[in-house]
């Protein structure tokens, strides 16, 4: 009896659909989208802020959900920009196919590599990563019949979906929609079964493994995920920025992604989300500290990380669920 | 492979990864972690000293104490700031400490790249004598320094970690920090040393190493990387192990560029890790306990 009680509790407790983060989500992309009007300065403002959102998000899998670090994100942004790249101007294909083909290899590629780091873990992962970022970066430079070498590939084809060119507003709105639709998504995985499983997997891995789940391939799933929602967010850029070089995605932005569940809020994937659109209005668009920007964000990360471990959403989520508490009673006490 | 000025210019890249990789050393023996920020502390020790040479005009000998000195209040603050209250707090989880350090490196970039400026700067060189010849082999003054303080080094911290109290303490608090405690032993106190020492022999490095490629304030990261494997590929059996460690990465880092071209040695490193990582993550000396 008293086990029934406390998990109805529990029940109450958690958000059980997630649209409360949607609706949120959404009232806030919305303002965005309001503040940017036709400001071309403020669109790549917010076409950064998805494709950083986008990384981040891709990292939320496999990095808060399964809890390993895994840092070759600016590979598979990279290999989404350069798909669309490559799709544009070496073949006749439609745009669409970049969309679907960059996605796919990002995720094959993060399950080989997951394959051969499985037995890794912590500081060993992280520098295998990190190493495979580099190789990425150097084999873009090195392989220039295929990727135009250092000067990378420019004046890529605009996107025909049947006829419709969409511009470059409505391209903005269709990614910021993107990024709240991936974060929605992700809170679902996060809430049912399979996401407890993962969650489970990253806090006790040998009791799942001996509940039967097969922890290796729950993590290969989960690494594959997040590889392809990073090389979404990179073709997103792409795109938009209309060229992509090996120095569209550096180590810098792996660093940034990791930072932004941090500084929005771990708890949830819209802390992510929070987390990029804050890192960009630091590292971009603050005029007065242009330069030191980044510092402020690093600094900042690091105080977060010995005050307030659960970032920005973390606390307006104490709040909320606060005041939720106060207006749920008022019903019944009336 | 036979050309001699590859070969000293392998051993010097050897010296350096192996400072590094020592650095790492101290820090793991002592604390128990591997402290991802010691390239940017060799970073800072290179660049430090060549900005305050180039803008203030001081001495090479000042500005390197200077250096030191500020390398050497990172990684107080590091540890001390950082690392330990998330340890702390996080318990024996691997992954914030992990992410703690990330953003200690990714800060000290930051700060490096906002004080100094972002242009690579040119190393300052202690020495003052000439370039040294033997054979066809010509041998720069910078070189020099870097293998003979390397080697001194060495034995220097070897002979601490063997025979001063210090030392053994080094090695009965990194063995287990919490018998440690219990024994009464100054846990806090002896890992500030570790930090202080591996910061110490990281600045030193840098600046070393500086006058061979310049240094900026990204060159932490891929130190960092270096210093990690080398510490892997040697193992942590014995003082001597980073060394053997970084000499072997010298070796990749010199001889695969010029076989394979420009890029060769960053895929040698990434093939490098994939196999010590996977194979023999314990490296290549391990210390063998008498059961």
């Amino acid at each position: 009896m008293t086990v029934k009680t406390s998990t109805v509790q529990l029940r109450r407790s958690e958000p059980r659909s997630g649209l409360g983060g949607l609706i949120l989500g959404a009232i806030a992309a919305l303002l965005i989208l309001l503040w940017v009007g036709s400001n071309g300065y403020k669109q790549t403002l917010v076409m950064s802020a998805v494709t950083y959102a986008l990384i981040a998000l891709g990292m939320y899998v496999p990095y808060l959900m399964a809890g390993s670090l895994s840092m070759a994100y600016s590979a598979y942004a990279g290999i989404g920009g350069y798909a669309v790249g490559l799709i544009s101007t070496k073949t006749g294909l439609p745009m669409v196919v970049a969309w679907i083909i960059g996605p796919i290899v990002a995720a094959v590629l993060a399950v080989v590599l997951g394959l051969v780091t499985s037995r890794l873990s912590g500081f060993f992962l992280a520098a295998v990563t990190l190493l495979f970022g580099m190789a990425f970066t150097a084999f873009l430079i090195d392989a220039e019949s295929i990727t135009g070498g250092s000067g990378g590939l420019g004046n890529l084809r605009p996107l025909n979906l049947l006829g419709w060119t969409p511009t470059p507003y409505q391209m903005m709105v269709i990614s910021v929609i993107i990024v709240c639709l991936t974060a929605f998504l992700l809170d679902r995985m996060r809430l049912s079964p399979w996401g407890v499983i993962v969650r489970t997997m990253r806090d006790a891995p040998r009791a799942v493994e001996a509940a039967g789940v097969r922890v290796p391939v729950l993590n290969l799933v989960a690494l594959a995920i997040g590889a392809a929602i990073a090389a979404v967010g990179g073709a997103l850029f792409t795109y938009t920025a209309g060229s992509i070089t090996p120095e569209t995605f550096t180590l810098n932005v792996v660093f940034l992604a990791i930072f932004m569940p941090l500084i929005g809020g771990s708890g949830t994937p819209w802390g992510a989300v929070a987390g990029a659109v804050i890192a960009v209005e630091l590292t971009l668009n603050f005029p007065a500290l242009e330069t030191s920007g980044t510092l402020l964000l690093a600094l900042g990360v690091l105080i977060i990380l010995l005050v307030a471990p659960h970032g920005v959403i973390g606390y307006a989520d104490k709040l909320r669920t606060r005041l939720w508490a106060s207006l749920r009673k008022e019903p019944h006490g009336g | 492979m036979t050309d001699l000025q590859l070969w000293l210019s392998a051993v010097e890249m050897g010296c350096f990864f192996g400072m590094l990789a020592l650095a790492y050393h101290l820090i793991y023996v002592g604390a128990g972690f591997f402290n991802f920020a010691i390239g940017p502390y060799a970073m800072m020790g290179g660049l430090c000293t060549s900005w305050l040479v180039i803008t203030y005009d001081l001495g090479v000998w000042t500005a390197a104490t200077i250096s030191v000195i500020v390398t050497l209040i990172l990684a107080i603050v590091t540890e001390l700031g950082v690392v330990r209250p998330v340890q702390k707090r996080s318990g024996s989880g691997e992954l914030p400490a992990l992410v703690a350090v990330a953003a200690v490196l990714f800060a000290i970039q930051q700060l490096a790249g906002y004080v100094f400026g972002y242009p690579t700067l040119p190393g300052q060189s202690l020495a003052t004598f000439g370039p040294v010849t033997i054979g066809d082999v010509t041998i720069q003054p910078s070189s020099v320094l870097m293998i003979v303080i390397a080697v001194v080094t060495f034995v220097v911290t070897a002979f601490w970690i063997r025979f001063t109290r210090t030392g053994r303490l080094l090695r009965a608090v990194g063995d287990s920090n919490h018998a440690a405690a219990l024994l009464g032993l100054p846990v806090n106190r002896i890992r500030l040393i570790a930090f202080l020492v591996a910061g110490f022999i990281a600045a030193l490095a840098g600046i070393l190493f500086a006058p061979k490629a310049g240094v900026h304030s990204l060159s932490g990261l891929a130190w960092s990387l270096s210093g990690f494997l080398a510490m892997v590929v040697g193992g942590t059996g014995s003082v001597w192990a980073p060394l053997l460690g970084g000499m072997l990465l010298g070796l990749v880092e010199v001889f695969l560029p010029y076989y394979f071209g420009g890029q060769a040695h960053v895929y040698g490193m990434l093939v490098i890790a994939l196999i010590f990582f996977a194979f023999k993550p314990q490296g290549l000396f391990v210390r063998t306990v008498r059961a």
